[in-house]
């Protein structure tokens, strides 16, 4: 270990970025006039946006040609290798689904001896600190511990809090309060720690409640998509999944000496994902290590879902571009699918830029790219689309379900705006803290 | 060194030294070569076609013009039309190649080709994908056209490039969707809907890890025209009908084996794989990855192990081999069972005799189905399979052991409860219907036995010696003592009382219920365990001496040969008339006087020592019930073979997941031996069974009798 991948301080805005990107336009438009420039940029975008559909196109093949198979592989050995895990969980007025979520946990095929359960009540206001007691009451299997109001660090906070409890543990699995593991989940995420160079293993996280909204049967395709194409993928071509915020498992050693989960950022996992990987870890996916959650209902709940997304994972590029380009611990193919990963959330921006582009060529404004502007920016959607009908694929989801990929169109545009606000916002400097998604504990 | 060797060495540092690439690189460079196959292809049959292709597509258009008779279009000039607009003014509408259906076509194929082509439904999707392509792009071009002849020339240039552009998008997305679509499984062959839930009920245990969230599904869908089974069944020849089906048979794993019952399961394979292990791979593969039963899993691997002549017909069917392989060469300690493929009910799965022919069944690779109607017996946790019966006197133990005999179906049922057969009896038609032998020894000979008045009355006509009985308070006097009062219908030791003054024989024999009294024979005790043939003859007696006893159960013995003892025996068993296993209890007095005490009729708790001598009693009883007509040996023994027996224990929760032991080094070593499962009790019917870990059987490798220790 390097220490490479600690916490390390960032600065809270970057308008001198911002500034200088106008001022390199700026610059440009004044050497090279309007139209130019903005053909250039076309081009670079259309270059950008090929990039990004091979490599969507690439997951997708190898997903199309792996990924039922290991679906289909029977276990080995995951009855004899069974390390003490500590299960933890930041609750914050989560009552709708902890009953659920408890069930679920203390239902885990795990020796008894091995395993420990930890539920943080994280200052909720509700009645969740209440049941949780009433819950642990019933099984000593389950520790509850509360937080006061303003402890602060969000859900890292918690977890933080809730690692200090479990000395003996030598993994940590961490899952959401709405989560409903499968009860075999921690054999099939642990087996993997037999190999040393793994500091984490992601499990497959899967939709439960598809049937309460369209909406939510729309992100219940997308998982599909993200967890059997886009996240296998990464495994299988670069060895680089993405530890994920819930039903995933870190070693406890590794993660106190990088000094636990960052309270500085809203997307924790992928801020852990970078430390783990610079610091010359290996993150693993199991598919088979499945667990159920709950998708937003309302539109409204799934753009403060999908801004705090974009906004967590914009920061990590800020943060760890550099460290990323100069690490020993990967080779340039892997820094490249590091950077393109990291890319992911500021394609969307791009995007809106390029239809920005489309609309002032068709008014005359601008000159055409060295590459069909069009054409290519089909190809952007091309490519999550293929891999949204290869995740249904695999996902022997209905024939009709294809029809609700129309509804993706949408959602996309929708990820411009979120991902546009969250790079301004980003940039800018804008406050920002952990945002808590609603639940509605239906299903 | 030789120069060969030499050369050899070199060869191989040379290789040694070569570069080669990881995994996952390799993995990247088949998928790069798939993508740079994709664009070569897309490129390559751009253009190549494209001319032809936009002929074609012109043509086709001018014909459908001409179809709707529309004028001042002129017909296909090559690879345009002219139109003449509403003032009459001419303009030539070239086809260029991002008018043309090509390029959608072409990418619909790469990605049929690169991501879909291991499922042969993607074929006809994208057929129906590429003619809807097509059929779109002429509503583009007449769109174009017509906008042109009857509003202006601008007008197609904005039509065709703009809302051409827009309509191009439009329908080579959802040409992509017809053709994944169509790739998809319909309702059917689906295992979730599209909100996620589970629809293929697929047993939990065979399912793929989150393909649906377990809940209950209504299935409110009228069932619709299927334009397969209409394929199959009124346009495709019958042989090529039944050759497609041949080869889907082979890839479906058909889920509802996994929702049988173990024995059922087991059954199933044996006929799936009797047509061939190419047939139904899929699904004997899915028994393979998914089973956990070691019945199933014994069953399979036997097949497999039986069908090594034939031809390989694929990959799996290696797959197959290996994990048969794998399954009968794993090491002695996790071995559960043998490959007898059967199972055996015990009755009485918690006595002494009871616990000792589970383990003797097992050790000789059976299944066991341990039944008792003590939920902690012992036995229960000893067996792969138990369930908790009333008791024999129960009014519902008919309609309980039924049921259990019908949801485990065992090939046999061994009494060990001479209480039993009484009620048994009556069931032996039931019990044949659902296909478990079973020998039941004549219930009139059985009583003679049990009952101890008429042992005495029978052992009095025949002549055998047999202590002086007494069973009315008149006749009391009339028996030597010391005495021993017992009951009449008893077990063991139980309400047994020893009296040597002749003023308490009185008040013990009032306080025993149903007392008999008889004189209490001196020398040293033996029990021989015998096994009497259907037709009467003594297939096996294996007398003991009875050295140390607990609670009427022999701890501590030794085998021995005595032609009186076996004279004495072979006696008793004739006058009785009883066939099957018993045990004779008698007294060998110092002046070599042999005298018969009491038979139980089932085998004894000093069993093991038996089966140790060498007198595989519980397997020739196992063979005469399974083939009433199989000639039967007789069973010799090995004499001075002695038993010294100790404690063992299991452990369990209160429901009945067991506890791993911390003493045995098997079960703390031993890979697959934390699965436990909870009990599962029965939906009708007041037995409630138990389905324990396949492993339990091992898992706990004793319990509180049957250890022996044997010394020759």
């Amino acid at each position: 270990m390097t220490g490479r991948g600690r916490r390390r301080a960032v600065s809270p805005h970057h308008r001198l970025g911002l500034l200088a990107h106008l001022a390199v336009f700026a610059v440009t438009v004044a050497v090279l006039g309007l139209d130019s420039t903005l053909g250039w940029i076309a081009t670079v975008l259309n270059v950008v946006f090929l990039l990004f559909f091979f490599r969507h196109l690439g997951f997708a093949v190898a997903a199309a040609r792996w990924t039922e198979r290991d679906l289909d592989a029977p276990l080995v050995g995951a009855e004899s290798f069974t390390p003490p895990v500590a299960v933890l969980v930041a609750c914050k007025d989560e009552e709708l689904v902890v009953d659920g979520m408890v069930a679920a946990l203390l239902a885990l095929d795990y020796p008894h001896s091995a395993l420990t359960v930890v539920v943080v009540d994280d200052a909720s206001t509700d009645g969740t600190g209440a049941r949780l007691d009433a819950l642990a009451a019933a099984d000593p299997r389950l520790r509850v511990l509360h937080r006061r109001t303003g402890a602060g660090g969000g859900k890292s906070g918690a977890l933080n809090d809730a690692l200090a409890l479990v000395d003996d543990a030598q993994i940590a699995v961490v899952f959401d309060a709405d989560h409903q593991p499968e009860p075999d989940v921690l054999r099939r995420l642990v087996r993997h720690f037999r190999d040393p160079r793994v500091g984490a293993v992601m499990g497959r996280c899967v939709v439960r409640n598809g049937v309460e909204s369209s909406l939510a049967s729309t992100i219940f395709i997308d998982y599909l998509s993200g967890y059997l194409v886009n996240e296998y993928g990464r495994q299988a071509l670069f060895e680089l999944p993405a530890y994920g915020g819930a039903n995933c498992a870190v070693r406890t050693d590794l993660i106190r000496a990088l000094g636990g989960w960052n309270p500085h950022t809203v997307t924790e996992d992928t801020d852990l994902t970078l430390r783990l990987l610079l610091d010359g870890w290996r993150v693993r996916y199991d598919p088979s290590a499945v667990d159920f959650e709950e998708a937003v209902l309302s539109s409204r709940r799934f753009w403060k879902q999908r801004y705090r997304w974009a906004r967590g994972h914009q920061k990590c590029l800020r943060d760890y571009w550099r460290p990323i380009l100069t690490t020993r611990h990967l080779s340039p193919m892997e820094k490249l699918e590091t950077m393109l990963f990291l890319w992911v959330y500021h394609v969307p921006v791009l995007c809106g830029l390029g239809l920005l582009l489309i609309v002032l060529r068709a008014l005359g404004i601008g000159d055409q790219s060295a590459v069909s502007m069009v054409s290519l920016s089909a190809l952007l959607f091309a490519g999550p689309f293929t891999e949204l009908a290869v995740g249904l694929v695999l996902g022997r989801v209905e024939r009709r379900a294809v029809w609700m990929l129309i509804g993706f169109i949408p959602a996309f545009g929708m990820s411009i705006l979120t991902a546009t606000k969250a790079y301004l916002d980003g940039m800018w400097g804008t406050l920002y803290t952990w945002s808590k998604t609603a639940r509605s504990g239906v299903t | 060194m030789s120069r060969v060797e030499e050369r050899l060495n070199r060869a191989l540092a040379r290789r040694e030294r070569r570069w080669r690439p990881a995994a996952t690189p390799l993995r990247r460079q088949l998928v790069l070569l798939e993508l740079i196959g994709a664009v070569v292809g897309c490129v390559g049959g751009y253009l190549l076609f494209i001319d032809p292709v936009r002929r074609f597509e012109v043509t086709l258009a001018s014909r459908i013009i001409d179809l709707l008779g529309v004028d001042r279009v002129s017909g296909a000039l090559g690879d345009g039309f002219i139109v003449f607009g509403p003032n009459l003014e001419p303009v030539v509408a070239e086809m260029t190649g991002s008018c043309s259906i090509l390029s959608s076509v072409l990418a619909l194929a790469a990605l049929a080709v690169v991501a879909l082509r291991q499922r042969p439904q993607a074929l006809p999707g994208f057929l129906a994908a590429a003619v809807f392509v097509l059929a779109a792009n002429q509503v583009r071009l007449l769109g174009s056209l017509l906008a042109g002849r009857y509003f202006a020339v601008d007008a197609l240039v904005f039509f065709h490039d703009w809302i051409g552009a827009v309509l191009n998008f439009a329908y080579t997305l959802i040409g992509l969707l017809i053709m994944i679509g169509l790739t998809m499984y319909d309702a059917q062959r689906a295992e979730q809907d599209r909100t996620g839930r589970h629809t293929a009920d697929r047993p939990a245990a065979w399912a793929r890890p989150g393909l649906g969230h377990r809940v209950p599904v209504e299935d409110t869908r009228e069932p619709g025209v299927q334009i397969a089974a209409v394929v199959h069944r009124r346009i495709l020849p019958k042989a090529v009908s039944r050759r497609l089906a041949r080869r889907r048979e082979q890839r479906r794993i058909d889920y509802r084996v996994g929702h049988e019952t173990p024995a059922r399961r087991a059954e199933i394979i044996r006929e799936l794989a009797g047509k061939g292990l190419g047939v139904h791979t899929a699904t004997l593969l899915a028994v393979a990855s998914y089973e956990t039963d070691p019945l199933v899993l014994d069953t399979l691997a036997g097949v497999v192990a039986a069908r090594q002549w034939e031809p390989v017909a694929g990959g799996d069917v290696i797959a197959l081999r290996l994990w048969a392989r794998a399954w009968l060469m794993r090491a002695p300690g996790q071995r559960s069972i043998a490959e007898t493929g059967r199972l055996v009910a015990v009755t009485g799965a918690g006595g002494p005799a009871g616990v000792a022919v589970v383990k003797a069944l097992q050790a000789a690779g059976d299944h066991v189905l341990a039944l008792d109607a003590n939920p902690d017996a012992a036995g229960l946790r000893l067996a792969g399979r138990s369930a908790v019966l009333p008791c024999a006197g129960h009014p519902g133990f008919a309609e309980a052991l039924l049921a259990v005999l019908e949801e485990h179906r065992p090939a046999a049922l061994v009494c060990t409860v001479a209480e039993e057969y009484a009620a048994l009896a009556p069931l032996t038609p039931a019990m044949d219907e659902l296909g478990v032998k079973t020998w039941l020894p004549d219930p009139a000979a059985a009583e003679r036995c049990i009952d101890k008045i008429a042992f005495a009355r029978t052992m009095h006509a025949a002549g055998v010696p047999h202590p002086a009985t007494a069973w009315t308070p008149a006749t009391l006097g009339l028996v030597p003592g010391p005495w021993v009062v017992k009951p009449a219908r008893g077990r063991g030791s139980r309400d047994v009382v020893l009296v040597d003054d002749p003023a308490d024989l009185g008040r013990a024999f009032a306080a025993v219920p149903g007392a008999v009294v008889q004189t209490r024979v001196t020398g040293r005790e033996f029990t021989a365990d015998t096994l009497v043939g259907p037709d009467g003859t003594l297939l096996a007696c294996v007398p003991r001496w009875r050295d140390e006893t607990r609670g009427g159960v022999s701890v501590r013995g030794t085998t021995f040969t005595s032609v009186a003892v076996t004279e004495i025996v072979a006696a008793t068993l004739r006058a009785v008339g009883h066939t099957g296993p018993a045990n004779v209890q008698g007294f060998v007095a110092d002046s070599g006087d042999v005298t018969v005490v009491e038979v139980n009729p089932r085998f004894s708790g000093g069993l093991p020592l038996t089966l140790a001598a060498g007198a595989d009693v519980v397997g020739a009883y196992l063979t005469a019930i399974l083939d009433p007509s199989a000639p039967l040996p007789t069973l010799g023994f090995r004499p001075g073979v002695r038993m010294a027996r100790h404690f063992a224990e299991v452990y369990y929760t209160a429901d009945g997941t067991p506890v791993a032991d911390p003493l045995d080094p098997v079960t703390c070593s031993v890979p697959g031996f934390g699965a436990a499962r909870p009990i599962a009790h029965s939906p009708s019917g007041p037995a409630s069974l138990q389905t324990p870990s396949p492993v339990r059987a091992e898992q706990a490798p004793a319990i509180d009798q049957g250890m022996f220790v044997a010394v020759g």
